[in-house]
């Protein structure tokens, strides 16, 4: 029965190439654009290369503060004492990192300026992220302790600054903004959350000492865990320990907030401006990112349903003999439904191998510095799902149209 | 003739009114994507208000979260120090350099006693500027003056308006001499005195919407906010290099700060770049759907004429002539495409109507918006009817009448 619906497709879609080409370009242009979407927050929010663990690990990346009648509100990122001395401590928990978000320095070789993105991070950032390591060593906890003047780069910046393979850097001093630090490792490029970064420095090389005293600043703090299923626990942990901070000025700020989020509810939280309560919005950025999905398939689907209709009406001879032989409006209905969800996932296909097309230049074109997307296989399910969902949605009003079609005048070939 | 076809069209309602549905949405969304480009190409047109030629901006990190203030001394050893490098022309302070990602906005209006005449409040955007500011921008005063050392000593604190401020603030009367008052905090309140009024300011580039701006001026140890931008003007033709005996001289100054510096043409074309992203990508992706929009409508057309093979037969039996069946498949696709253009211009003239985005979607924009997405729509389906009309009027009459 099944194998009957099959050869029938396939003999529908040989009679007419033309439109069959047609349907089947205009389903893949459709899906390329959904997959390549797909995969890139795929890419962002699973666990994956240099955030390998972030299936355990939660950053504490906004304080929320607010003053005595709720008329002031201020959210910034958490200061290093807040993460030294609150955070740290937490039993129960691998380690915890603290790193500063990434900003722009100028790195000074004799007539050259270049601009990177510079990192300040301790020991324990380099054991909770997976860099992977291309020459040299990673900094560790005696160099925070000596406050040794270090730097590790990555494969990018260590091209640029010292053409030659990436030992070439090793040994060699840079002035950072009037600083000068000794390059010690070499880091392959990562497009990561917590890890995108051109140059890190242990966080003992700044300026002052000041940043020890500082309750909000400009760090973000990795909590890993032991296991995934230690995660619920640990959100309850940093919320308590939050309610616990007490800030300097305790008059101005008397309630301080703050939640350790993964990485969807982070994103969710900055998108949904919930940074005063413990819920992140991921549910509703969720719904509003499938909504836009479904969205943006409604004009595609709005083609192939004109370009199906046109097909079915070719087909009515055929119909008009399954009628007569005895099958069912239903029983029809879920077969061109099936044909339909058929040439969408052939469709999918071939969008997937074009998405990695698209995605290989994506990652040559630079839109996105050091992208790295691979398409593995929950892309793989992922665009299968939408081609499906496509299918579906283009192929039940030319079939429903189609059922209902009198066989009397269908075998007659009028409509 | 257009009976015959109003017929013919409304026979088949039901296909028609996809294809129309269709074509609506295929409207909509090159519509939507001209007024996107068209808003900014009638943006980089308007006057800029400054000149970022040679001006680098240092930013100041001293490392303390912004807690501590600055006292006069320091601001002046950074000006004399900075001030007798040869490449540097001019030194001026300010809260937020043009082309910053960050702003400050806040609500003025006039002050209480004439309240009930013009209570109406303004959001303005603020910058804290010093005396030299002006000259370092390039900044033209359409009337009035910039902050001098007459302002010494001002019982209100001295600002220049734009002239947009100016407009919403006190239409119909000069602003030089008004005052007004800050409306966002009832406790402390504080008055300002307009100084002067500069023609246009738009700090964050030149794909940035007019927005009213004023500029206060910036005395150290006043006003409780340290200006931690320095804007210098540098001679033409100063290199990039020069970053390094600048950043030199500032560690002379204060060793443990740490200084940002950038010319401002770079943060110009950064800037430009994330303005302009959203664009390319939305152009990208609708330049795919109108690409399967044409596919779509060419494979229906085609159909619908293979369908109606022997109806053209009958006519071209009873004496049409094949430019006739063809002028009749075209007349009926343009036909479509008007109900769809036209009923999608009912629904989108609600939004300049409503206003609901505001300054962005203005009159010239919809009519030049509208008018582009009609021409491309139009060419679009007339294109798609072209070849299986012709395909249709080359049948003989014979063949057509004989057609399965």
């Amino acid at each position: 029965m099944f194998r009957n619906y099959l050869l029938t497709a396939w003999k529908v879609f040989m009679r007419r190439k033309l439109f069959t080409a047609i349907n089947l370009l205009c389903i893949v242009l459709t899906l390329v654009v959904l997959m390549v979407f797909a995969s890139l927050l795929e890419t962002a929010f699973r666990p994956s290369g240099v955030e390998g663990k972030s299936d355990r690990f939660l950053q504490v990346y906004m304080v929320h503060m607010e003053s005595p009648n709720g008329a002031g509100r201020m959210n910034t990122p958490p200061g290093f004492k807040l993460i030294d001395k609150y955070l740290k401590p937490m039993p129960g928990v691998e380690r915890v990192a603290a790193v500063t978000l990434p900003t722009s320095v100028s790195v000074y070789q004799d007539r050259n300026v270049s601009e990177l993105k510079m990192r300040r991070a301790d020991a324990d950032y380099w054991k909770v992220l997976d860099f992977r390591l291309l020459a040299g060593r990673l900094p560790t906890a005696q160099d925070d302790a000596a406050g040794r003047m270090i730097a590790v780069l990555n494969a990018t910046s260590a091209r640029r600054l010292f053409p030659g393979a990436p030992k070439a850097a090793l040994g060699q001093r840079i002035d950072v903004g009037g600083q000068v630090f000794e390059v010690v490792g070499v880091v392959e490029d990562a497009m990561h959350l917590n890890a995108y970064a051109d140059i890190w420095a242990p966080i003992s090389t700044f300026p002052t000492s000041d940043y020890r005293n500082q309750l909000t600043g400009m760090f973000s703090a990795l909590v890993l865990a032991e296991r995934a299923a230690d995660l619920p626990r640990i959100r309850e942990q940093v919320a308590r320990i939050a309610r616990g901070v007490v800030h300097d000025d305790p008059k101005q700020w008397p309630k301080i907030r703050f939640w350790a989020d993964s990485k969807l509810d982070l994103f969710s939280r900055i998108l949904t401006f919930n940074e005063d309560q413990p819920d992140s919005g991921a549910g509703k950025v969720l719904a509003g990112i499938a909504v836009a999905m479904l969205v943006f398939m409604l004009l595609p689907a709005l083609n192939l349903v004109n370009l199906n209709t046109g097909r079915i009406m070719e087909r009515r001879s055929e119909i008009g003999v399954r009628k007569a032989f005895g099958a069912t409006s239903s029983q029809l209905a879920v077969q061109l439904v099936i044909e339909n969800v058929l040439l969408c996932l052939a469709g999918g296909l071939i969008a997937l191998a074009a998405t990695a097309g698209v995605l290989a230049w994506l990652e040559s074109a630079d839109l996105i510095p050091y992208l790295q997307v691979d398409l593995n296989l929950a892309v793989f399910g992922w665009g299968m799902l939408i081609a499906t969902v496509f299918g579906l949605l283009s192929g039940v009003l030319p079939a429903w149209k189609m059922s209902r079609l009198d066989p009397v005048h269908a075998l007659k070939g009028a409509i | 003739m257009l009976r015959h076809l109003l017929k013919l069209t409304w026979k088949r309602k039901s296909r028609n009114l996809m294809l129309s549905l269709e074509i609506l949405i295929a409207f909509a969304i090159v519509f939507a994507l001209a007024a996107f480009g068209l808003r900014y190409l009638q943006l980089y047109r308007m006057p800029l208000g400054f000149d970022s030629a040679d001006v680098w901006s240092v930013t100041v990190v001293p490392g303390d979260n912004g807690d501590k203030r600055f006292d006069d001394a320091v601001y002046d050893g950074l000006r004399r120090g900075l001030a007798e490098l040869p490449e540097v022309k001019g030194v001026g302070f300010a809260s937020y350099e043009p082309y910053a990602m960050s702003t400050r906005t806040g609500d003025v209006r006039r002050s209480a006693a004439n309240d009930k005449a013009s209570g109406r409040q303004v959001r303005a955007e603020m910058i804290d500027g010093d005396d030299a500011l002006a000259g370092v921008l390039g900044l033209e005063l359409a009337d009035g003056r910039w902050f001098s050392v007459l302002d010494n000593g001002a019982a209100q604190r001295p600002v220049v308006l734009n002239r947009r401020m100016a407009e919403a603030m006190f239409a119909g009367e000069r602003a030089v001499g008004q005052q007004f008052i800050n409306a966002d905090d009832a406790r402390q309140t504080q008055a300002y005195r307009v100084v002067g009024v500069v023609g246009e300011y738009r700090g964050k580039g030149e794909l940035a919407a007019p927005r009213n701006f004023m500029f206060m001026r910036f005395e150290p140890g006043k006003y409780g906010r340290d200006a931690r931008i320095i804007l210098l003007k540098l001679r033409p033709g100063t290199t990039r290099d020069f970053e390094r005996r600048l950043n030199a001289r500032l560690k002379l100054v204060k060793n443990d700060w740490t200084y940002q510096i950038a010319p401002l043409s770079s943060m110009r074309a950064s800037m430009l770049k994330t303005q302009t992203a959203p664009l390319i990508i939305v152009g990208v992706i609708a330049a795919f759907m109108l690409l399967m929009v044409a596919f779509g409508l060419f494979g229906t057309l085609w159909q619908n004429t293979t369908q109606r093979i022997p109806e053209i037969g009958l006519r071209r039996a009873v004496g049409a002539s094949a430019g006739q069946i063809y002028r009749q498949i075209v007349a009926e696709q343009f036909m479509l495409s008007s109900v769809a253009i036209v009923l999608g211009l009912v629904l989108l003239v609600q939004l300049p109507l409503t206003g609901a985005f505001g300054e962005s979607l203005n009159w010239p924009v919809f009519a030049g918006a509208a008018l582009l997405s009609m021409a491309v729509i139009y060419l679009l389906s007339l294109l798609c009817a072209v070849y299986p009309g012709w395909r249709a009027s080359r049948l003989s009459p014979t063949e057509a009448l004989h057609y399965e």
